[in-house]
């Protein structure tokens, strides 16, 4: 799977570097939310078809607010520290580490509020997030626990790096998972107005 | 928010009626859909201008900013796991 995903990161990079124009390529490439919209469907019939998850995820409830919250506080103590590692303004350093992985939206909105470097980082910093989750995701579902294959995605965990989730962890983390990007998803937004609003 | 309601929709096909034995097929289309949005990612990628040149300018400090937060993320997340869930690590394997 890993390597499946390399080799579609590698193709994609060169038909894009190509400027070689294949229609189908074309319309694939530019109607993402097509194919994630497809591949939710299918991820929630591996759900439904798993009889018993519904009553568990009943037993968790509020225990489902955990693990966005441990994500974010994580993500957050990270710029800090970051900002003081790479001498950087705390600002610019919680809103680019509060991305939790969603490159294209840090990306071009901390680029229009704090200049065309600081937007690099953020997309670089959140698109290094998502693939390097690619490739945890298989080793801390065996060496810590499945749950926590959901921390290094983020914001992510709802789609790009779901379907790592469904092959390397079990339903039910599926379902937090697809819950927990949701969650975080929407608190990236909040984290970054609060970042400009604060410092 | 669109990607719930479409999981919800599928668990309901899933839940309903979904025939059983094209699970697997099912398993396989959904890696065949991840490679497609992979294989995108990449596209749009390639086509981001100056893509080499931020990568080699600001690429070590977009990593620092990538790996403390995960590495934090993860510490916090499974001790967080560990104490209030379930250990049912082995369930499904």
């Amino acid at each position: 799977m890993v390597i499946l995903a390399v080799i579609a990161l590698v193709l994609g990079m060169f038909y894009g570097l190509s400027g070689y124009q294949i229609s189908v390529l074309d319309y694939l490439a530019s109607h993402t939310d097509y194919i994630l919209y497809a591949t939710m469907v299918l991820v929630g019939i591996s759900v439904g078809l798993h009889e018993s998850i519904l009553e568990q995820m009943k037993k968790y409830h509020l225990k489902l607010l955990l693990i966005p919250t441990g994500i974010i506080i994580g993500s957050i103590i990270g710029g800090v520290i970051c900002s003081f590692i790479l001498n950087e303004p705390m600002r610019e350093s919680i809103a680019i580490s509060g991305g939790l992985g969603w490159y294209s939206l840090t990306g071009v909105a901390i680029g229009n509020l704090s200049g065309a470097e600081y937007g690099s980082i953020a997309f670089l910093s959140n698109l290094m997030r998502e693939i390097i989750s690619f490739f945890v995701i298989p080793v801390i579902a065996i060496k810590l626990n499945y749950y926590t294959c959901i921390a290094p995605a983020g914001a992510t965990s709802e789609d790009t790096t779901l379907p790592m989730m469904i092959r390397y962890t079990d339903e039910k983390t599926v379902v937090f998972s697809v819950l927990n990007g949701v969650i975080c998803s929407a608190c990236v937004p909040v984290i970054m107005s609060v970042c400009y609003t604060i410092f | 928010m669109e990607i719930l309601v479409f999981m919800i929709v599928g668990v309901l096909i899933g839940r309903f009626c979904f025939p059983k034995k094209l699970k697997k097929l099912n398993e396989k289309m959904q890696v065949f859909m991840t490679m497609l949005l992979i294989f995108a990612m990449g596209v749009m990628l390639g086509r981001r201008e100056n893509l080499i040149h931020e990568l080699s300018s600001l690429g070590f400090k977009s990593l620092i900013f990538c790996l403390i937060p995960i590495i934090l993320s993860t510490i916090i997340v499974y001790f967080l796991t560990e104490r209030f869930f379930d250990r049912d690590k082995e369930e499904g394997e």
